[in-house]
């Protein structure tokens, strides 16, 4: 990939413009899924309020960033790596549009399993997921910044991580659900939380695929390295 | 669907007959061409290997060189080396003195002279030499008294005699020479008192009378024609470039300007001898300028040249793009300004070149000063700038005209001789105008 | 909302450098520019586009009245820079012309050095009192056009040897020498290759900060890159005037739109 500064400047500044603010979006996604995640834990309504409130400012980032590319590419024309990073910025915007609204859902949740008894130990298994998915994120974005394909790589592959982890996770509430069915409200919650953080991390895959295509041209060919087992798997 | 049969292959390696009529219709044409040029060619080394043959002759001269006693009896009766005394002495007295002179050291070489008289003998040398022999003795009276080895022209018909116009046949009938004389002529370049050297004299002596071809020269008629050159150089020149810069650059263009610009034109192409009765009327009639004088050839010569001059600069003002006429202005020049630092000195060698071709064509003008009155037999030298432009001279072109209307067949050689001259003037202006259009040639 | 980064796309300095009102201009019988009302601001980038013969290049011309040279032309209306109107009668176009400069499409160095092709203006103005005054002028107006470095060594050699960028920059730099206020470009990227272009094109933006410059172009890529406001001329009129960004995305006009689309001109 080039390096070299344009020759009219104001462009290198239009493109720093706009990646500046994907990294600032990214760093709110980023901050709002893991107080999500601690006001879940700590069931702090508080922390839960802040992060839906930030959702907004998510929001208006896409479309600020959206405005934005859609007048460097009117005003600029950019070719190749250019015009790859113009709408690879428009695509992920949108997904990290879509993760802020995850997290935004998973504070309303959390206020709601405030009010309802704890369920043993599955808000701790909501937390190391939640952190597994926010370094995917930060991977994802590292390696837009750096240009990095071998990251994006890494990333995408570890994926079926995730994948793995929700499982154990629907394993863990379809247990708790059948020990006791006072749970199932609460535990019906936590599936839906957990869900959205698996889809969240299925959001940073295709941050890291856009990273991909940013860098080499052409998305990747092979399908995602999947590790979800068929829904019907009951445990004995 | 129709289906097209298949094209027709045609071979581009074949020609039709059409190209085969056209190609044909070519080359004959650049035959044409090629035979113009080489008619062109042959008539031109026709020309000038004629005027060479005719004219050569006219730079070489034949000389006598005699040792003469400048005896006091004879050149200062009185004694007393006053100039105005001894203008007294004629040149008879000299002629009989050289005469006497070279009558004795053919004696002492040991020729016989028998059957030559003495005063046959004085006639081996130009009448010139006792005139010439007198002003110098008169310009420096010390020379009498002493001896000195002089070099004089010879006659005409010896020196005819060396270059072939006369023959032992033609001298026989002839009244001016005889073949005796000839034949000790013959003698005399043995022994080395006849001598044919370069002719240096025919560039700087003024015009002889018909008597004297051998020291005919062109002096008078160069310096006339510089005159008159310097004359229009320094009116011709300034004064076309003003009008061509204001016509050009300055004036509204308007029907007025058109029609001054048609009439310029045209006067390019006026015949010249109206020019000398222009010039005639206006400079010698109504002016009172001297008849012959210098400024009113070259007054004339200037009218000639000025249409000329104003139309290669128009051209040469018109090839500077208006870019940098833009250029200029845009940086906040005034029209003035853009005029004088910009367009003319990148005009300056078209105007050059244009002026000195003007200037060569007037150097060969002849009709006019006809006229005007420069035909007349000058031969005394104009002073110098500026009281010299108002002395009678002549020009190079009537010098000719001149020449070729005299019986001695010399004379004939002399205008050969001068078309030469006047030939290598042209070639070196053009020169240099060729060397100044290249040199100062710009692009832009 | 972080604006900050977007501050240099926000006209700062509102100031009317040249204000048009009703201009129009008939060359003979021909009405070339109909009713022309358009604010140049001051340390802006304005852009002239639209087809060819709309009237855009015309225009430029009343600005610093090189159309006083075109025989037949004929000027109506209030054109003021300044404040000042331009076609007083009191005004002295050469005064004018100092403070308006003007790169023309084709550069058009004077076939002298390259020093003296940037002194001249300098010298017949009477801006400099010495040779070590000028010899900085030069200087200034070299460096300021991004031109020095690569002719530095070289200042009395000719101008004319140098490259097509090389001498429209050399132009750049001669219309600066005198100081002025304004500087018209008629077209000046339109001989040039595509990277003489954007040398010249990120010239222009460095020049902003210190002439409000006005940019003829026939090229909407290059208004779009260049300016901070674009000015749309279709047949004489002028269709629509506003913020770069704002015309290039969403013009308010429909004429606009098509003529930017591809669709007319």
């Amino acid at each position: 990939m080039n390096n070299e500064p344009h020759i009219a400047s104001a462009f290198d500044r239009d493109l720093e413009a706009i990646q500046a603010m994907i990294v600032r979006m990214a760093g709110l996604v980023e901050t709002s899924l893991l107080q999500a995640a601690e006001a879940l834990e700590t069931r702090d309504e508080e922390l839960a309020d802040t992060v839906r409130e930030g959702d907004k400012v998510i929001d208006d980032l896409e479309l600020q960033i959206n405005t934005e590319a859609a007048r460097m590419i009117a005003l600029r024309a950019p070719a190749a790596s250019d015009l790859r990073t113009a709408l690879s910025v428009i695509k992920i915007a949108a997904s990290l549009e879509r993760c802020g609204d995850y997290t935004k859902n998973l504070a309303k949740r959390s206020n709601v399993l405030a009010q309802l008894s704890p369920v043993g130990g599955s808000t701790g298994s909501i937390r190391r997921i939640a952190k597994a998915v926010q370094l995917q994120l930060a991977g994802a974005i590292d390696a837009y910044i750096k240009r990095d394909y071998d990251m994006a790589v890494e990333v995408r592959n570890r994926d079926k991580d995730i994948d793995q982890m929700y499982n154990a996770l629907f394993r863990e509430f379809l247990t708790h659900m059948m020990e006791d069915p006072r749970n199932i409200t609460a535990c019906m919650h936590l599936h839906f939380i957990a869900k959205n953080i698996e889809r969240l991390g299925d959001h940073a895959t295709g941050i890291a695929e856009q990273v991909i295509y940013l860098i080499t041209g052409h998305l990747p060919e092979e399908s995602r390295p999947k590790g979800s087992l068929p829904s019907s798997a009951t445990k004995k | 669907m129709t289906n097209d049969a298949k094209a027709t292959f045609t071979s581009i390696k074949n020609p039709d007959a059409r190209t085969k009529k056209r190609n044909a219709a070519e080359k004959r044409f650049r035959a044409y061409g090629l035979l113009a040029v080489a008619v062109s060619v042959v008539a031109l080394l026709f020309l000038l290997s004629s005027i060479w043959t005719k004219g050569s002759g006219a730079f070489y001269q034949t000389y006598l060189t005699v040792p003469v006693t400048m005896s006091a009896e004879k050149l200062d009766p009185k004694g007393n080396r006053d100039p105005d005394e001894m203008k007294k002495v004629t040149t008879i007295g000299y002629s009989k003195l050289i005469a006497q002179n070279l009558i004795d050291q053919l004696a002492v070489n040991g020729l016989d002279t028998s059957n030559v008289s003495d005063k046959n003998i004085a006639k081996l040398l130009s009448s010139e030499s006792a005139a010439t022999l007198r002003n110098q003795v008169l310009a420096d009276p010390k020379l009498v008294g002493q001896t000195q080895i002089f070099t004089f022209l010879a006659s005409g018909r010896i020196d005819g005699y060396f270059k072939g116009r006369v023959t032992m046949e033609s001298a026989a009938l002839d009244n001016n020479t005889s073949p005796a004389q000839l034949v000790i002529a013959d003698e005399m370049k043995n022994i080395g008192i006849l001598s044919i050297k370069f002719n240096w004299k025919f560039l700087s002596a003024p015009d002889a009378s018909e008597l004297r071809p051998e020291a005919a020269g062109l002096g008078v008629a160069i310096l006339g024609s510089a005159y008159m050159m310097l004359v229009v150089l320094g009116l011709a020149l300034p004064l076309g470039v003003a009008a061509s810069i204001y016509l050009e650059e300055f004036a509204t263009k308007n029907r007025w300007t058109d029609v001054i610009e048609v009439n310029v034109s045209n006067l390019a192409a006026v015949p010249s001898i109206v020019f000398g009765i222009l010039g005639l009327a206006i400079f010698i009639n109504i002016g009172g300028l001297p008849q012959s004088a210098s400024i009113v050839g070259g007054l004339v010569l200037t009218l000639m040249t000025l249409p000329t001059v104003i139309i290669s600069t128009r051209a040469s003002l018109q090839a500077v793009p208006p870019s940098i006429r833009d250029g200029a202005l845009a940086v906040g020049a005034s029209k003035m300004q853009s005029v004088f630092h910009h367009v003319l000195p990148l005009a300056m060698p078209g105007i050059m070149t244009g002026t000195i071709i003007g200037v060569a064509r007037a150097l060969g003008e002849t009709a006019p000063l006809l006229l005007i009155g420069m035909v007349a037999f000058v031969r005394d030298f104009p002073a110098s700038p500026p009281s010299g432009f108002f002395d009678p001279a002549t020009a190079l072109p009537v010098q000719v005209y001149q020449w070729t209307q005299r019986a001695d067949p010399a004379f004939t050689e002399r205008a050969s001789g001068a078309i030469i001259v006047l030939l290598g003037f042209l070639l070196v202006l053009n020169s240099v105008a060729i060397f100044l259009r290249s040199r100062f040639e710009r692009r832009w | 909302m972080n604006n900050m980064i977007f501050l240099e796309r926000n006209v700062q300095v509102e100031k009317n450098k040249i204000a048009a009102q009703g201009v129009q201009v008939f060359y003979g019988e021909n009405h070339a520019l109909k009713d022309v009302n358009v604010d140049i601001l001051d340390k802006t980038v304005t852009a002239f586009i639209g087809p060819s013969g709309c009237g855009k290049s015309t225009f430029l011309r009343c600005l610093n009245r090189m159309n006083d040279t075109i025989a037949g032309c004929r000027i109506v209306g209030d054109i003021r820079l300044d404040g000042e109107d331009i076609y007083e009668a009191a005004v002295d176009p050469v005064q004018l012309r100092a403070k308006v400069g003007m790169v023309f499409q084709k550069p058009n160095p004077f076939p002298k050095s390259i020093y003296d092709n940037v002194a001249y203006g300098p010298k017949i103005h009477g801006l400099s009192r010495s040779k070590a005054e000028l010899d900085e002028i030069v200087e200034t107006s070299l460096r300021r056009a991004a031109l020095w470095n690569e002719v530095k060594d070289r200042l009395h050699a000719g101008a004319i040897g140098l490259s097509g960028g090389q001498q429209q920059r050399l132009c750049i730099a001669r219309a600066i020498a005198t100081g002025p206020e304004v500087l018209l470009m008629d077209e000046p990227c339109s001989a040039l290759d595509p990277i003489a272009t954007a040398q010249v094109e990120q010239l222009i933006d460095e020049l902003r900060s210190r002439y409000s410059v006005v940019i003829v172009t026939h090229s909407m890529q290059q208004a779009a890159r260049v300016s901070q406001r674009t000015a749309f001329f279709h047949m004489g009129n002028l269709v629509e005037y506003g913020e770069t960004g704002h015309i290039f995305t969403n013009p308010s006009d429909p004429r606009t739109e098509s003529y930017i689309t591809g669709r007319i001109g």
